[in-house]
């Protein structure tokens, strides 16, 4: 079977800013499952959606066939034969299993939807899916893993040829995805070509058989053999471990020193359970887990944004509660740079210099809250400077910077507000190397500058490369603490038999593969 | 007196001089420009066809008169427009407003510049209520200020009906009929007088235009409203209060919708309870029309005057020009339309050129 369906060839997609897609190829070939891999802003997503006609490309071409094709909507896409199951659920809560999986193109008569011709197709899909459901039944009562397969029964009901499963995996019991690769193997069996897109390795390398890499928008390994490839040449090609290895000044951080946070048998609403851990003066502690375990809200409950129901928060040794981020940073000098740049971190619709100086108008502010214009421009000139952020203007809008200089911009605010302990929540997800590279040594050099700074990420490189010590999170609670001497094999295998010990194997493995 | 959020065009372009090419438009496509020249041809074109539009008393005095009111109506909707809230109820806190200057007159014989004091008060309170609520529930203000209008009508009628017998305060402080009346005609210095076609009551709104000029760009409130507007979360992890921001833009809001209503009371010499009720449409027609975006976060003060002022007088030439009713609001209609697409289409060029230059 040697069909190739779907061909991709120098595709660009590019967005304000940012060369999403810079130069990508791929080709699909009947009764394969194809895997799609890359790190959190490779493309994955923008390739999918190019693919399945939510984003026109900019560049290259793709074929149909051997015929080029242009996909100007999704709805043509599933026409041509092309289904998606997105990595978010897309089915409408109230109606039906059978009106959902027919929603494309609904049974008719006289132009009236059909309800009864609904459930004998909805059947069919189901039964091929091996999946015992009452059509009948709105789609909100199902579980999640139950309406994942019902999206894919919607693909079945349009004859896709080529479908597109983006992270399936995610939110499913190891049981669940079982039963989903069942289906993916007869599926193929069947002619049909499946693009898998995960972050689990050891699921890829069980299911798949060919194997395109993405990195910052490219593709480094274009449809080829997954047999000829172990897990570390992979996972190589993904990170591209040759660029992210930097040689970092040696720095010595005093073990002894009075921690500047230190929380103590720490509870919160969100499911925390006794949580302690310090932070000392130029000290950068690792707060390393799954997605899911907890470390985010764990901070947001620190500032104020959630609620702490036990424990002990100490700042300088004072036990303090915190109530906002606004008294976090004001009165306690706490900065966070969110992991969600775009919802939390910038103001996209905003001009760089209030973007930098919004931390500091407090400080800057004279009689009246008047805000002398040249200072604020002059703040905000220093840190862009500093930090090296390409812009052609202060006045230049924060959206239409590219994601590691939006990163640049988010950090900068921090560093404007002179914060005394810094918390950065993955700081380098979707920004490209040059950028993370700048990334780990500014933060290397302010911890050299005796900055505190807890390090949330789930970069395992990333960790080893910078932190102290790497505290280890899941189901909310710290599971372990490992002090890093910068070796990653022995580091990787110790977090990971940490994480190990709780959480199922399964989901370990692929962890220590990213 | 345009914000720098969105006065960048010139700026920007000298800034990025050698390194890039300025990618911003032009200056004339610079909406507030564009509003002004339309403004004023249109004004001499009327004056060509009916020379009765430059009628400096009987035709500019009263057209100012209403420019002025409207223009504080748009910015009562500015203020919350720009923390990416609207007032649905600017109207009715108008008339709210204005009943407590009227019951202060009527019963207490407050000399006039209290009774506005009153009334301002009056406004700020219920709109920092309004603010309150949203603030803390969470609903968003299109529910809580639409179910704030419907509690002020009936509420501001009932009162109306209780307190006077005729549902109107004739009672006038003195002073209050002068200050309808009188123009920059009546203020000399020397001998040289000003045009008999500026009314008095235009100083209330150049003093709106001015202090809200000033909070936008220079002090850290408005800063941090605009903020607020753009990005709600951003702003609350960067330390910004953003419900207290909310309170404060409605409040003002209440207080600008209140100094329309006493403006409006004037105009018509008395407190009666239909004042304000065709507020809201022009509220966002002026605002929005003048540069400031229903999304929040981007503001243009000055706007809110040009663009209430091409609306006035788009309304009272044509009506000079004897059209129907019917017929202006067809016309005002293909006005906005055509002035918010001018808006997107920038955007969408603006759009383009970035993606190219990337």
């Amino acid at each position: 079977m040697n069909d190739v369906l779907l061909e991709g060839r120098e595709i660009v997609k590019v967005f304000p800013g940012v060369r999403a897609l810079d130069g990508v190829g791929l080709r699909l070939t009947a009764g394969s499952v194809h895997a799609l891999l890359g790190e959190n802003g490779a493309g994955k997503s923008t390739l999918i959606k190019v693919l399945t006609g939510v984003h026109a490309p900019d560049g290259g071409r793709l074929t149909w066939r051997g015929e080029e094709v242009r996909l100007r909507s999704p709805l043509e896409a599933t026409r041509t034969g092309i289904g998606v199951v997105h990595q978010e659920r897309n089915l409408i809560p109230d109606f039906s299993v059978a009106e959902n999986i027919t929603l494309q193109s609904p049974p008719a008569r006289r132009g009236f939807v059909d309800r009864g011709a609904m459930s004998a197709p909805a059947l069919r899909c189901l039964a091929e899916l091996d999946l015992d459901l009452d059509p009948l039944r709105p789609v909100r009562e199902l579980s999640v893993a139950q309406q994942q397969l019902v999206e894919i029964a919607k693909a079945l009901y349009t004859e896709s040829r080529v479908l597109l499963l983006d992270e399936p995996t995610a939110s499913l019991s190891p049981r669940e995805a079982d039963r989903l690769f069942g289906v993916v193997r007869r599926l193929t069996a069947r002619g049909t070509c499946v693009v898998f897109v995960s972050h689990k390795l050891e699921e890829v390398f069980a299911l798949c058989d060919t194997v395109t890499v993405l990195r910052d928008g490219r593709s480094v390994l274009e449809s080829s053999p997954l047999a000829g490839h172990t897990h570390d040449d992979i996972v190589n090609l993904m990170v591209g471990r040759a660029h992210t290895a930097t040689e970092m000044p040696p720095r010595a951080p005093d073990r002894t020193a009075a921690p500047v946070l230190a929380l103590d048998g720490v509870s919160t609403a969100d499911g925390h359970q006794d949580v302690s851990l310090e932070v000392r003066p130029g000290e950068i502690v690792g707060l390393y887990g799954l997605v899911g375990a907890g470390r985010s809200e764990l901070v947001k409950a620190v500032l104020g944004l959630d609620r702490i129901t036990a424990g002990e928060v100490r700042m300088h040794g004072t036990p303090v509660r915190i109530a906002s981020p606004r008294q976090a940073l004001h009165d306690f000098g706490i900065g966070y740079l969110t992991e969600n740049r775009k919802e939390e971190g910038v103001f996209l619709e905003q001009p760089i210099h209030r973007n930098i100086t919004v931390t500091v108008w407090k400080k800057l502010a004279k009689a009246l809250g008047y805000v002398p214009a040249a200072e604020e421009r002059q703040a905000a000139q220093d840190l862009v400077d500093r930090l090296g952020i390409r812009i052609s203007g202060l006045e230049q809008n924060a959206g239409e910077l590219s994601g590691g200089n939006q990163q640049k911009v988010s950090m900068a605010k921090w560093l404007a507000a002179d914060t005394r302990l810094l918390i950065v929540d993955e700081p380098t997800v979707g920004v490209d190397v040059r950028t993370k590279h700048a990334f780990h040594r500014l933060l290397w050099e302010l911890a050299g500058e005796g900055l505190p700074i807890l390090l949330i990420s789930s970069d395992l490189t990333e960790m080893i490369t910078l932190a102290d010590r790497v505290l280890v999170m899941a189901d909310h609670r710290i599971r372990g603490e490992v002090d890093n001497d910068g070796d990653y094999e022995r580091m990787s295998g110790r977090i990971i038999r940490i994480i190990h010990d709780r959480a199922l194997p399964a989901v370990t493995t692929e962890r220590e593969a990213e | 007196m345009r914000t720098p959020v969105t006065a960048p065009e010139h700026v920007a372009g000298e800034a990025a001089g050698a390194q890039r090419p300025p990618r911003r438009l032009p200056f004339w496509v610079d909406q507030r420009l564009g509003l002004l020249v339309l403004t004023v041809a249109l004004a001499a074109l009327f004056g060509v066809l009916r020379p009765a539009f430059l009628d400096q008393r009987l035709v500019l005095f009263p057209l100012l008169r209403e420019i002025s009111t409207l223009t504080v109506v748009a910015l009562a909707q500015l203020a919350v427009l720009s923390v990416g809230h609207m007032n649905l109820a600017v109207g009715r806190m108008a008339a709210f407003g204005a009943l407590f200057a009227g019951l202060g007159y009527d019963r207490l014989h407050l000399p006039l510049q209290l009774g506005l004091l009153v009334c301002l008060f009056a406004g700020a309170v219920i709109g920092g209520l309004t603010g309150w609520i949203i603030a803390r529930t969470g609903v968003s203000s299109f529910v809580v200020t639409l179910a704030m209008d419907f509690a002020l009508m009936g509420l501001v009628s009932l009162l109306y009906s209780a307190l006077t017998e005729n549902a109107a305060f004739t009672t006038r402080p003195s002073g209050l009929l002068d200050l309808r009346s009188a123009s920059l005609a009546d203020i000399c210095v020397g001998r040289v007088c000003g045009s008999p076609a500026v009314p008095q009551m235009a100083q209330f709104t150049v003093l709106a235009l001015v202090g809200l000029g000033f909070l936008y760009t220079r002090t850290r409130m408005g800063r941090e409203l605009l903020l607020t507007g753009a990005n709600p979360k951003a702003a609350e992890l960067s330390g910004i209060p953003t419900g207290r921001r909310v309170i404060l833009a409605h409040s003002l809001s209440g207080l600008l919708a209140a100094l329309a209503g006493f403006m409006a009371a004037v105009s018509t010499g008395t407190f009666r309870a239909s004042i304000g009720d065709d507020f809201m449409l022009p509220s966002f027609l002026g605002a929005v029309l003048g540069g400031t975006l229903l999304t929040g976060g981007v503001v243009c003060v000055v706007g809110a005057l040009l663009g209430t002022s091409l609306v006035a007088v788009i309304r009272k030439g044509l009506d000079l020009l004897g059209v129907g009713l019917e017929s202006l609001n067809i016309y005002l209609g293909c006005v906005l339309l055509l002035a918010l697409s001018a808006d997107r289409v920038r955007a969408v060029v603006s759009y383009r050129k970035v993606v190219r230059s990337t």
